[in-house]
């Protein structure tokens, strides 16, 4: 019966913040960008993609230094890749999913 | 505790009674071995290719040069999927099985083969294998899938093999107490009411050693236990439970179209590895 009673109180409340949340959210939850960059040759390849599968064509990569400063800024082609040669120290590459919702990878991390 | 341990040595002289007879004709795996099948990022893979009876570890069969080894892999669900061979990689080990040894290969592939994120279907076509016991061949197309990165690709997708089983869901991504379902398929056409057979790999195969764990994980309370059988239904759809982490063998029986090899009777069966995993922090 306590249950009962807690569940009438406090449960619609916690449903509503979880449909709100799932509204906002949805698109994260399915659709997570997924970034990985690796060595080939002389240049850096980045391939990005989403965990359901959707291309990542088209969408924005970016190379920042160590102080954040944007050193490069390009299209992923329509394989979800880019290549670039790497700049001096240390840097990181943002693949941007689109709704805030990014990927990043450190240099130190790129082998 | 003696009345167990006599009981428990009269179950092993069953088994090995048994061994020399019928149960072991059945039950074959042609295993295609990886330790793990969803990686976060490429590395170099090393695998094992051995040919046996995963819940006992043993007997192991000597393999043949396999007619073709090779990988399809997909980034994405629009990306062109991408064959490679991977024949070049195989070399020829002895597997010491629970009780003897066979004739096995391995294969050390470069992370260059599995580096981009994606679905890798990994395919193996043996040579027919002569079960003298029967007087018959047997021959296993058989799949492992793996994932790196967590973007999907073709891991739903048939690869056109004579017999096949194609996945209804992501071998590489099963919790355990799930169900995995997929369709046996004969030169790309469902077969109903397939016979399957589902194995648990019991002893923990070890690729350094290039051998299985003496001791196997759990005891099967019943012979049904160690070797499950399931049917598909009408549509040639199966269902199995996972009920433990691990690798687990899928095997359909004798559903690809050839039926004879050099004078006698082939069995062309499709088999397809799965792996369930704990849920835990």
């Amino acid at each position: 019966m306590d249950r009962d009673r807690e569940f009438a109180r406090g449960r619609p409340v916690a449903v509503l913040v979880f449909v709100t949340g799932l509204a906002w959210l949805t698109p994260a939850f399915a659709h997570a960008p997924l970034l990985d960059c690796y060595i080939e040759g002389d240049s850096v390849k980045c391939e990005a993609g989403f965990s359901d599968g959707t291309s990542a064509a088209g969408k924005k990569l970016s190379v920042l230094d160590a102080s954040h400063k944007l050193l490069v800024a390009a299209v992923l082609d329509k394989t979800g890749a880019y290549s670039f040669k790497p700049p001096k120290g240390d840097y990181q590459v943002v693949f941007d999913g689109g709704d805030n919702h990014t990927a990043t990878i450190y240099s130190t991390e790129i082998k | 505790m003696p009345v167990r341990f006599r009981a428990a040595a009269v179950a092993a002289a069953a088994g090995a009674i048994a061994g020399v007879f019928s149960p072991f004709a059945l039950a074959h795996f042609q295993m295609l071995y990886v330790p793990e099948s969803a990686l976060e990022r490429a590395a170099e893979t090393p695998m094992a290719i051995v040919f046996t009876h995963p819940f006992h570890g043993g007997p192991t069969m000597n393999m043949g040069l396999p007619r073709s080894f090779y990988v399809v892999s997909q980034r994405g669900d629009d990306a062109a999927p991408v064959k490679t061979d991977l024949s070049k990689y195989l070399q020829p080990i002895e597997w010491q099985g629970v009780g003897n040894k066979a004739a096995a290969y391995r294969a050390k592939l470069p992370r260059e083969v599995v580096r981009s994120m994606g679905d890798y279907v990994f395919a193996l076509e043996p040579e027919p294998y002569l079960e003298k016991e029967e007087d018959k061949y047997i021959q296993q197309f058989t799949k492992l899938v793996m994932n790196v990165g967590g973007v999907p690709g073709n891991w739903d997708k048939p690869l056109g093999l004579a017999a096949e089983i194609q996945p209804l869901n992501k071998p590489y991504a099963n919790w355990v107490g799930g169900v995995f379902s997929g369709i046996v398929l004969s030169q790309g056409k469902p077969v109903p009411f397939a016979r399957i057979e589902l194995e648990y790999v019991n002893h923990a195969p070890d690729l350094n050693a290039q051998a299985f764990a003496t001791a196997g994980a759990i005891e099967a309370p019943h012979p049904s236990y160690e070797n499950i059988s399931v049917r598909a239904d009408a549509a040639g759809t199966f269902s199995i439970g996972l009920p433990r982490a691990g690798w687990w063998g899928i095997c359909a029986l004798g559903v690809g179209p050839s039926k004879k090899h050099e004078g006698k009777p082939l069995s062309q069966d499709a088999v397809l590895w799965v792996q369930a995993k704990d849920m835990k922090r």
